[in-house]
């Protein structure tokens, strides 16, 4: 099963796509992906429901978070309301190893994301802040990146022993996709999705060139 | 292919791909006009020395170009908003391809939705967008 674990939509900021396109999209285009995560930016979305939207084009869409550290952005899978109290998912300045912690206390689960970035990404600050604690994935392909910087993520991964997980961060209808994480089971939920990722059952993989 | 009509649309269909003029030269004297003269945007060497990668084109230059894909395509839409997202600079003397697809059609409204792209040669996205555009039914 395939999933695109880094999407936004238009309750992102700076997301353009509306979920139903995409569903329309993945279809029209024939994507071998089977759903999307939706990882909106500094928020959780508790108040959308796509099960109808995901059931009438068969597809998984599940809900995240990405939000904001000292070391980067970093994708939250299994936000709980509880989770939510327990830092502020609204902050740019949250500290990493806290969000790691308070997601682990809550069942969920912490990636940096693109972290071969320059300035949001994990790598640009590990040279001046040290290696985080309680890292255990990071997103080595992004949809987004440019120049070395998937590179970098896979390097600084392999180097600390990470699994890597692939994400479009799609902010557009037409861009979803073009990275997305290979899992040996089926996905259902979010608890099957945070179960598979703490079991390392997964393979990032990169479909940019189609 | 041209469109002139809203059910010409299909979802999901291209726009013909357009390859703008981001030389150094056009750049430069787009920023002139509009007043935007200075070395970010037509000296390479200058530019570097604002902490820049090199000269750029100006961002309203870009958009311009995001219309001027979407007239080449259509060329009695109506555009009523073009919405972009500058991810990197659109460098001068680097060449650039502007992709288009259209992601939403409402028929009872008469418009269309267009997913726009920037890229460079090794397909980084630059700049990335959405356009919504007016077309005239063909009873009309």
């Amino acid at each position: 099963m395939i999933l695109d674990l880094h999407t936004h939509s238009i309750k992102s900021d700076d997301g353009r796509a509306k979920v139903e396109n995409y569903c329309q999209w993945i279809r029209a285009r024939e994507l071998p992906i089977d759903g999307i995560v939706l990882t909106e930016h500094r928020q959780f979305d508790f108040e959308s429901d796509y099960s109808a939207l995901a059931k009438a084009n068969d597809l998984v869409i599940l809900k995240a978070s990405e939000v904001e550290t000292e070391y980067g952005h970093v994708l939250v899978y299994g936000v709980t309301e509880a989770l939510t109290q327990a830092f502020d998912f609204a902050s740019i300045n949250n500290v990493l190893e806290d969000v790691i912690q308070a997601a682990n206390d809550h069942g969920a689960i912490a990636v940096p994301c693109h972290p071969g970035r320059p300035k949001v990404g994990m790598f640009a600050h590990t040279e001046a802040l040290g290696m985080p604690q309680g890292v255990q994935i990071v997103e080595v392909y992004n949809g987004g990146s440019r120049d070395d910087e998937d590179q970098i993520a896979l390097d600084g991964a392999a180097a600390q022993g990470y699994l890597g997980i692939g994400g479009s961060d799609s902010h557009i209808v037409s861009h979803v996709g073009r990275c997305a994480t290979q899992f040996q089971d089926d996905i259902a939920t979010m608890d099957d999705l945070v179960a598979a990722l703490k079991a390392g059952n997964f393979e990032a993989i990169t479909l940019k060139t189609r | 292919m041209t469109v002139h009509y809203i059910e010409d649309v299909e979802f999901g269909s291209d726009l013909p791909a357009f390859i703008p003029d981001t030389s150094l030269a056009k750049g430069a004297q787009f920023a002139k006009l509009i007043g935007w003269d200075g070395p970010r945007f037509n000296d390479h060497e200058g530019a570097r020395k604002e902490g820049l990668p090199g000269a750029m084109i100006p961002g309203v230059m870009s958009q311009g170009f995001l219309v001027a894909m979407i007239h080449h395509w259509a060329p009695s839409a109506r555009i009523i908003n073009i919405d972009t997202v500058f991810r990197a600079p659109v460098m001068a003397d680097e060449s650039h391809t502007i992709s288009g697809v259209v992601t939403d059609i409402d028929p009872d409204a008469g418009t269309v939705e267009i997913d726009l792209t920037v890229a460079n040669t090794k397909q980084e996205t630059r700049v990335f967008g959405t356009a919504t555009i007016g077309l005239k039914a063909g009873a009309d």
